[in-house]
C-alpha cells in the first residue's frame, strides 16, 4: 500500500509540474491551482510513504515517477518527441522502480 | 565554474533537507523547517534554470538530490540498504538524468523552429 501511496505521489509531482508551465504561458489563476494543489498532495503522500518506505529510496522512487509522468504528459499532450532513447530511458526508471518495490524491507 | 552551478548545489542541499524532514519531522519546529526547506529549494532551482541550460540543471539537481538523500539515509539513519537496491537506485538515476536531458534537447529544438 505505501507503495501504491508513493508512485501516487510522484504522478502529482507532475500536477505541480504542469502548474508551473501554465504559469508561465500566463495562464495565472488554472496554473496556481495546479502548482499548490499538485505539490500539497504529493508532499504528504510522499510523507505518508516514508512511515514505511526508506528515504533515499522513497525519494528516488518519487523524483523517478514525476519524471517518467512528466515525459508521458509531453508525450501525449504536447507532442513531444517518443523516440526510442527516451523511452529507454523510460524503460529504466519503471524497471528500477520494480526492482527497488522487491529488493525493499 | 560557473558560481550560479553554486546555487544548484545549495538548492539540491535544500532538497535533501526536506525529503529528510518529511520523513523525520515530528513537532512544529522541525515541519516548519521542512517548509521552508521546499520554498528555498524551488526558488534556488527555478533561479539557477533561469540563467543556465535548463535540462542540465535539473538533471543535476535530480541526481545531487537522489544521492544526497541515500547518502543521509545511510550515515545518519543507518538505513537497511543493500547492494540491489543501490544497483537500482543507480539505475533510476541513469533514466531520470538521461530523460531530462533528452527532453530539454527536444523542447529547446522545437521553441526554436
Amino acid at each position: 500500500m505505501s507503495w501504491l501511496v508513493l508512485i501516487i505521489a510522484g504522478l502529482f509531482e507532475v500536477v505541480g509540474v504542469t502548474g508551473i508551465q501554465k504559469i508561465a504561458k500566463g495562464k495565472k489563476r488554472t496554473g496556481f491551482i495546479f502548482l499548490i494543489g499538485g505539490f500539497i498532495i504529493s508532499f504528504t503522500l510522499l510523507s505518508i510513504a516514508m512511515e514505511a518506505i526508506p528515504l533515499g529510496v522513497a525519494y528516488a522512487v518519487w523524483t523517478g515517477m514525476g519524471t517518467v509522468g512528466s515525459a508521458i504528459v509531453g508525450m501525449i499532450f504536447y507532442n513531444e518527441s517518443t523516440d526510442r532513447l527516451r523511452l529507454v530511458f523510460m524503460g529504466m526508471v519503471i524497471t528500477a522502480v520494480v526492482g527497488l518495490r522487491l529488493v525493499s524491507p | 565554474m560557473n558560481m550560479k552551478w553554486l546555487l544548484v548545489i545549495i538548492a539540491a542541499t535544500f532538497e535533501v533537507g526536506w525529503a529528510t524532514g518529511l520523513k523525520y519531522a515530528n513537532d512544529t519546529l522541525s515541519w516548519t523547517l521542512t517548509a521552508i526547506a521546499i520554498v528555498v529549494s524551488f526558488t534556488l532551482l527555478i533561479k539557477a534554470a533561469t540563467s543556465l541550460p535548463t535540462s542540465t540543471v535539473y538533471a543535476v539537481f535530480a541526481g545531487l538530490g537522489t544521492v544526497g538523500t541515500v547518502i543521509v539515509d545511510i550515515v545518519f539513519f543507518n538505513a537497511p540498504i543493500n547492494f540491489w537496491m543501490l544497483a537500482f537506485v543507480a539505475l533510476l538515476l541513469v533514466g531520470v538524468i538521461g530523460l531530462k536531458m533528452v527532453t530539454g534537447d527536444t523542447s529547446e529544438r522545437r521553441a526554436r523552429s
